[in-house]
This record gives structure tokens, sequence and C-alpha cells, in this order.
């Protein structure tokens, strides 16, 4: 028997869905929901706390990609549809995030082209899909309304609103009622002012997924960390609005210097062990998704979930 | 010489040529309103020229006046000089209004309790049966007047010198003034016969930039006259710092001449004014800021402004006017309000004392907001305060169209949630120049309610409304259309001066909560909240909370305390009793340093909202704002 560690909690984290299955009007072999957490995650005997999923993040133009990714994976970075198929049945992801890194380019007018990768990638696989869409205000809109309809039935999780640009987001995730993602830079307040606004334009709370923002490990993890923490527990104290799962993704890990510049013998090594690091101390804050880059951090953080809900590397005394 | 004459009072004075219209009617007893310390820049000094000869370079002011004022002769005072005898109109609007000070039947329990007070007695000649000294024989003779027990009364070495020959020049009929001072009895003047009923007494509101002097008849307990001048040390530098930078370079002498000198002009102004001697003024009240009241005295403000930001006294300063060089009697007593901090001075002890929030068992949060802020929270137990930068965006600095409250700035806005059309108001309704501190936060308001900005300030520019459009400085909000301007252009609000507007009200927020989680009280503890500075006189209160400015409680309970530090500073001069708790106060009160408190800019963060982070702060508000959202959609 455990301890009831929920103290004067009252507040659980909301529960958001992910994917839909064929019954559930999509054609996802599987769906996930997360959230719903009421303590804190990896106490042992405390089943509301599932496992956080992982999800493999690939792109559509690989030269924004780190040179680390297409050493191991190889051409496979060239075919979003074998990268993809690869992710689910070769690497184990739970989940694979696209990033329309085509949308980049400048002047970018091919909007098709957005339809078709989406498209592509559901086809590749049956895992649920997130989405991150442009990073121009100006194409905004056509791209994020383009990703909902080509998802329409998935619930897709859509990428990223900022409280300097959530409109077009919001607009598209309504339309075809896919989930989003609600970026802040590392303050708990901030992230509580976006998802008010988001409200407030409609988006209703069991559609956001919250990402903090992780800085990787050794540049800034530690600011994350507390902003993870601090969120999960305002929502364990009941404040509805910050009660909504979490996603991190420590994007720079791959080029930080000690990455970058490392011994090509140890590079990719240190690659893994650098986003394995930041993954497991971001899931350990709360964060309910993890993503990463490299396919050989998966089963890294996969076993380091599982021999944490064992209890076998849980607090003593606590199993 | 020339001689100009003021209408409507006809006063008439003789000046020199080439002397100023403002200097002129200064001498002529004009409390003539000079904020920029007569440098043509604020443009409130606005008078009529009738007829006459006097220079004025109109085109070089023309942003002060509209064209019909033009057409009237009007000229800024400060600006114009006298070439020969002129006739001059001075509009109210031009003259320092007085501020009525409440003393009697206020809640606080203020009394006409001065400490200085004369006594005419009448002696009996020494005989050899009746040896005692003269000393002795006149405290004595005070004591049976009513005044304090003779052995209590000290009398210094210049009065003492005086007293035989007064005595008998007078034969035995005199009146001797005595003060309560720290300790003790003064015995502070003594003159032949019956002076008893000249005793005057100024309160002084030594301000960075105005100094405001009221003169009091002691005997009697009313006002008699008023005067404002501009602080001279604007010469040396426009702010604090300038001056204290000023002071480290050059020496404090000249700072604290320029300060006299400025204090002096204006008593003398009044007391020309009113026909009264200098001589009787006994008594001198001044309430200043921590710097002002230095450099006042000759104490060196070097080490305040750097870290750890120490005062040199705390405590309220008793000195002889004479020793720093005030013009009144020689002998008379100068009060000097005591300081907490380097940023909570004289002047906000001063406020303190106005709004009697430290004699009271309630809780008040008394906010004084200018370019920086200061608050104080507490009741008569307990106190804290804090003072930081707001900004400049309240003063419309660093706005593209703020300005100052000057003519011609948008003082009120409110706008129709459906069309978007402001409906607004200028001062002295005229076409308007620019915004205002009050018209920024109307506009906040404005702009919130009626959707066109979400919580973080951002505007919508999926509205379709001419008014909203990409501007040279991104997203704007068109206020007034260049037709309706006197600037010919349209005025806007950008989106970023909404952000600027957004961090100064955060900033004033934020230390308003520090204080509260210091102290341990939420919103439903604060009974009252005080606004002091002319800052409080023109905002909206429902606005101010609407925008999260300030905590929402009850605008039934806001209230504004105008020129704080001048109610001050009359009422330590006044009643004497209230000036004794002036130190338990600045003792009292705890000063919270926010750029070492580390959960400042957490609050700061959460207030970056319109009104905050947490909603559950502004139930009022928030309902309402849910009402307009649910109107919109």
């Amino acid at each position: 028997m455990a301890p009831d560690i929920r103290f004067d909690w009252t507040g659980t984290v909301g529960s958001v869905v992910l994917g839909a299955t064929k019954t559930e009007g999509g054609t996802r072999k599987i769906s996930y929901r997360i959230g719903g957490g009421s303590t804190l995650p990896f106490l042992s005997g405390n089943a509301s706390s599932p496992s956080p999923l992982v999800a493999l993040e690939i792109c559509d133009t690989s030269e924004y990609w780190s040179p680390v990714i297409r050493n191991y994976c190889g051409d496979l970075v060239d075919d979003i549809h074998a990268w993809s198929q690869a992710a689910e049945t070769l690497y184990g992801a739970d989940l694979v995030r696209l990033y329309l890194t085509s949308t980049k380019e400048r002047n970018f007018s091919d909007i098709v082209s957005v339809k078709t990768s989406i498209e592509d990638v559901l086809s590749a696989t049956g895992l649920p899909l997130i989405i991150e869409g442009s990073n121009e205000p100006k194409i905004d809109s056509e791209v994020f309304l383009k990703c909902g309809e080509a998802g329409e039935g998935e619930r897709l999780l859509l990428g990223t609103a900022e409280a300097s640009r959530y409109r077009s987001i919001a607009a598209a995730a309504l339309a075809y009622n896919h989930s989003l993602i609600a970026q802040s830079p590392i303050d708990i307040n901030l992230a509580k002012q976006l998802n008010i606004l988001l409200r407030e334009i409609g988006v209703p709370r069991d559609h956001i997924v919250i990402d903090p923002y992780t800085g990787t490990l050794g540049y800034g993890f530690e600011y994350s960390y507390s902003a993870i923490e601090r969120i999960r527990f305002s929502a364990l104290k009941g404040d509805a609005d910050l009660a909504m799962p979490m996603i991190s993704s420590a994007t720079d890990t791959l080029t930080v210097k000690e990455v970058r510049e490392a011994d090509p013998k140890w590079q990719d090594e240190i690659a893994v062990q650098w986003e394995f690091y930041t993954g497991i101390a971001a899931a350990v804050a709360g964060a309910e998704i993890i993503c990463v880059r490299h396919p050989r951090t998966i089963p890294m953080l996969r076993k380091a979930f599982l021999d944490l809900k064992t209890g076998t590397a849980g607090p003593a005394g606590l199993t | 010489m020339p001689t100009v004459t003021f209408f409507p009072s006809y006063r008439k004075i003789e000046v020199e040529s080439g002397c100023t219209v403002l200097e002129a009617s200064q001498r002529a007893g004009f409390n003539v309103n000079v904020v920029c310390g007569g440098q043509g820049k604020c443009g409130k000094c606005v008078v009529f020229i009738v007829s006459g000869k006097t220079e004025f370079d109109s085109q070089k002011f023309l942003r002060f006046f509209t064209s019909e004022e033009l057409s009237r002769g009007a000229c800024l005072a400060c600006q114009t000089t006298v070439q020969g005898n002129v006739k001059v109109t001075i509009p109210d609007s031009t003259l320092i209004q007085e501020q009525k000070i409440l003393i009697e039947g206020t809640e606080i329990g203020i009394e006409f309790r001065p400490s200085v007070k004369k006594y005419y007695i009448e002696l009996s000649a020494p005989t050899l049966a009746d040896p005692s000294p003269d000393l002795s024989r006149l405290l004595w003779g005070i004591q049976k007047s009513g005044g304090p027990v003779a052995e209590k009364i000290y009398a210094p070495l210049e009065v003492l010198r005086d007293i035989p020959a007064i005595l008998r020049h007078s034969n035995w009929k005199v009146t001797g003034t005595i003060a309560l001072v720290p300790g003790g009895y003064r015995l502070i003047d003594l003159q032949e016969f019956d002076t008893s009923k000249k005793l005057y007494g100024v309160a002084v509101d030594l301000g960075t930039t105005t100094i405001v002097v009221y003169l009091w008849d002691l005997v009697s307990g009313k006002v008699l006259g008023v005067a404002s001048n501009y602080n001279r040390q604007i010469s040396c530098g426009e702010d604090i710092l300038a001056r204290v930078n000023f002071a480290r370079k050059n020496g404090l002498t000249k700072l604290q001449a320029l300060a006299v000198d400025s204090i002096n002009t204006a008593i003398t102004m009044v007391s020309d004014a009113t026909s009264i001697d200098l001589d009787d003024i006994y008594e001198v009240v001044v309430a200043g800021n921590t710097v002002m009241t230095h450099m006042l005295l000759g104490i060196d403000p070097e080490y305040m402004i750097a870290e750890p930001y120490v005062p040199v006294v705390r405590r309220a300063l008793s000195v002889a006017s004479n020793r720093i060089g005030i013009a009144c009697n020689p002998n008379s007593g100068l009060f000097a309000f005591p300081a907490v901090s380097d940023f909570i001075g004289g002047d906000i002890i001063a406020d303190i004392l106005a709004c009697g929030m430290g004699e009271r068992d309630d809780i008040s949060l008394l906010i004084d907001i200018g370019t920086n802020f200061e608050v104080v929270l507490g009741n008569r137990e307990w106190m804290f305060s804090c003072a930081g930068a707001a900004g400049p965006a309240l003063e419309g600095g660093e706005v593209l169209y703020g300005m100052r409250a000057n003519p011609g700035a948008i003082e009120k806005i409110t706008i129709d949630p459906g069309t978007l059309n402001p409906v607004y108001a200028t001062i002295n309704d005229i076409q308007p120049k620019g915004i205002c501190g009050s018209g920024l936060i109307d506009f906040l308001a404005g702009l919130l309610t009626a959707c066109v900005i979400d919580r973080t300030g951002r505007i919508n520019m999926e509205i379709k409304n001419p008014r909203i459009r990409q501007g040279r400085f991104g997203p704007e909000f068109v206020v007034a259309w260049a037709s309706e301007t006197d600037i010919g252009k349209d005025i806007v609000i950008t989106q970023n001066d909404v952000k600027s507007l957004i961090m100064s009200k955060a900033s004033v927020h934020a230390a308003c909560i520090t204080l509260m989680k210091a102290a341990g009280v939420t919103c439903d503890d604060i009974a009252t909240i005080y606004f002091s500075g002319a800052f409080g006189n023109y905002i909206n209160k429902t606005n101010a909370i609407t925008i999260g400015l300030i905590p929402e409680i009850s605008i039934d309970h806001i209230t504004n305390i105008g020129n704080g530090a001048v109610t001050g500073a009359n009422i330590a001069l006044i009643d004497r009793k209230k000036r004794k708790i002036l130190d338990n106060i600045a003792t009292k009160i705890a000063y919270i340093e926010l750029n070492a408190e580390p959960s400042f800019m957490d609050e700061y963060t959460s207030s970056t909202f319109l009104p905050h982070t947490d909603l559950s702060l502004f139930p009022r508000v928030q309902k309402m704002l849910d009402e307009c959202r649910l109107r919109r959609n």
C-alpha cells in the first residue's frame, strides 16, 4: 500500500483525446486520452498517472533538420512516408509530430503541398499526429486551415499557438475539431494568460495542450522544469485555466555546442543521452508528451518510464 | 517705467521694460501656473494681451493655442516681455487654484492647535521688594496668562540679549512668542506691546518641479493666501537623479540656495499679496521627497542614489529657519517631514497624514502615481511601502500621440462597442492634439470592453472597421481623424502604446499585490484606496479597475486626496498633535525593495493581462467582460 500523496489537492489535470480510430470517426489504429492525473507523476501505486507518450519529430524538408538525425536515419529523412512509417514500426513511437518546415521557405505559397504531406503521413502510419504549421503570420491562416482540413476527423494536435498569434490556429482547430498546442515562454502566468485567451475565443479546455517551452539541458532547462512543475501544482490545486496536459519538446537539444562540436565518434551517443536526460526530467516534472528527434531516445525513455512506474527506480519506502 | 494692468482685477504694477509678463504677474501677487519653470514648455501660463506693446514669438508656440485664442491676443506669460504700458487679462484657468483643506470635522480629527503661540502680558516693574530677574518675571507672566509652566520654557541667548531693553522700553507691556519644540518650549521672540494678533505660519510642499506655499493666520486659523513657484533647481537638472549628479560634481551649495530661493520667492509673493511682514511668520513646515528635503537642509544626498539606498535621516527635523536662510522671523523654527527611504519621502508621509490612514484601524491602500509610483498599505498598527518606476506611459510619455495633461489633450474617452466610434473630451475643449494619461486609461478600458483588444492588449486585426488598420508602427486604432484634430494628422493608438500602458499599469498593480501579500491581506480587507497626486484627480476610477491598474474594490471606497503633500504640510502646521505621530509613522513603515523581492517579477507578469491573470481578483470586471463578449458574439 502506498501513502496517499495528494495533500489538499482537489484538482485533476483535464484530459485531451488525440487521434481517432475508425469507430471514433478517423483512420488511426489507436487513440490516446492524455492527462487526468490527480497527483504528481511516477508515484507508485497511483494508477491515475499513466506513462507519458513519446512522439517522434519528423519534417517535410530535411535541410532544416539536425545532421545527427540525417546521419542516423539516412535517406529516410527525405521521404516522409517512409520516415513516419518507420516511426511506428521501426522506432516504436507513440505519436508522430510532423513539422511543415517547407513553409519556412521565403514567400511560400504552395498551400496544396501541405495537404499532400499530411495525407501522405496519415496513410503511412496509424499513429495519431501532431502537426506543426507555419511560422509566418502571413500564411498562418491558410496553412492551418489546410492542416485542419487534411486531417478532418483524425483529432490532430495542431501547433503552435502563442499569445501573439493564436487566432488562425484556433479557428482551424475549432472548424475541424482538432486540439492545439498553446506555447508560452517558460512562465506560468503567460501560460495561463494564453489559455484564457484561447478559452475566450471558444477553444474548449479539453482541446488544449500546454507547451511551457522546454529549454534543453544546460540551456535553461531548470527554468522549464520549474514552469512545468508549477503548472502541474496549479492544476492539482484547482486552477482550471492551467489544468491541461503538457507537451515538452527540447528542440534545441541536437544543436547545442556539446552535441554540435562533439567528437564524431561519440556525437550520436551524446545527442541521444542529451535528449534522454532532458526528456526524462520533463516527464518527472509533469509533461504528458515528450517529443524527441533521435529514434534511439525512444526505447530509452520507454524503459525509464517503465522502471519508474514499477517502482524499482521509485523513491525508497513508497513501494 | 511701464505699468502693467491686470484684468479682471485691475491690479497694477510698475516694471522695467523687458520684464516678462510672468514676472510682473508674480510681483503683482498672482499665482500663475508654471509647471515647466517658465521655459515655454508646458503652455500653462496663457494670458491675453488686451492692449499695449509686448514681444512674443507666437509662431514658435502655435501648438499651445487655437486660432481663436491667438486672435484675442493669447500668449505665454513666461515668454512675453513688456515693452510699454500693457493691459493683460489673466484667465482663471491660468491661475493655480487653491485646494480646499478640510480641517475641522474631518474623520481624522484635526484641530486648530498650532505649535507656536503669542502671549501679550503686562508685567509689573521690578522693585526692591520684588527683585526677581527679567526672564523669570517674563516667563511667569506668560505662565499666568495661560502659557506653559515657566520652568519648562527655554530662552535662547539671542532673545535673552534683547529682553531687558524691550521690557523697559515698552514699559513692561510685551508679547512673547512660545514655540513647542522637541524637548520642551522655547521663547522664540519678544516684542514690544501687543502684537499677539500677528502670528503667521507657512506650509510648504517642496516638489521636484513645483513648490506650493500656504500662508496661515495662526491666530484665526485661516488660510490667507497660496503661492506657487517652480523649483529653481530645474536649471541644474530636470529630475532628481540629474540634480544629485549635479551636486556630486558641483557641490550642494547652489542647489540648496536655489531651493531656499524658490521657497522664499513663493513666501514673499504670498506675504506681499496679503501685506504681511515676513518677521511675523514664526513657523515653516516643509514636506518634500527625500532628496529635496536633504538638499534643502544641505545634507548630502549622494549616498542615497546608489545601493543600498540609505537616506541620512529617518525622523522629522526641527531646525531654526535662519540657519538655512528661509525668509521669515529669524528665530522661527522649520519643521521638515521625516522620510522612510530614498523613495518614500516626507511627501508620502504627508500623504499618509492627509488621508488619515495611520490613525485608523481599518486598512487603507495609498497610491501616488507619477513617473515613479509609491504605494503604502496599512493602518494605525502597521504599514508596508514600496516604490518603483511606472514608466512614462501613464503621463503620456513613450506613447506615439501621448502628451501631458495640457490643453488639447484628450482626457476622457468612451468607445461605442458597436461602431467603435470614440466620444472624447479634451482639456479646455479645443481640438485634440494628443492623449494624456487619464485618456489612455479610458481608451484601454474602452478597447477591452469593445473586444477590439484581447486581454494581452493585442489589437484584433480581423475586425473590419476603418479605425483598425496597419500603421507605420504596426497595428493601430484611430482615435481621431486628421480633420477633427489640431495637428492635421490622425491621432492613433498603436499596438506598442497599448503594450507600454499595460507594462505601466502592471508595475503599479504588482506593487499593490506585493504589499498585500507581505501583509497577508486581500482586496476584501482594504477599506479605502487613496489616490494622491494630480493624476488621481482625473482618472476614471471604474476604468482604472477595469484595466487592472489598482485592485478591485467598490469605487465608492476610492478617494482622491489631491496634493496630499501640501495637505499634510498644512495639517502639521496647524495641529501640533498630528506632528507628533509623524515620526511614529515613519519608523513604523516597513519598506519593501521591489528589486530584491523575488516574487515581484511573478506578480508583474501576472499583472500584464487585462485586468489580471488571476481573474478571481477582479470578479466584477470579469463578469462585465463576459457580458461584453456575449453581446459582441
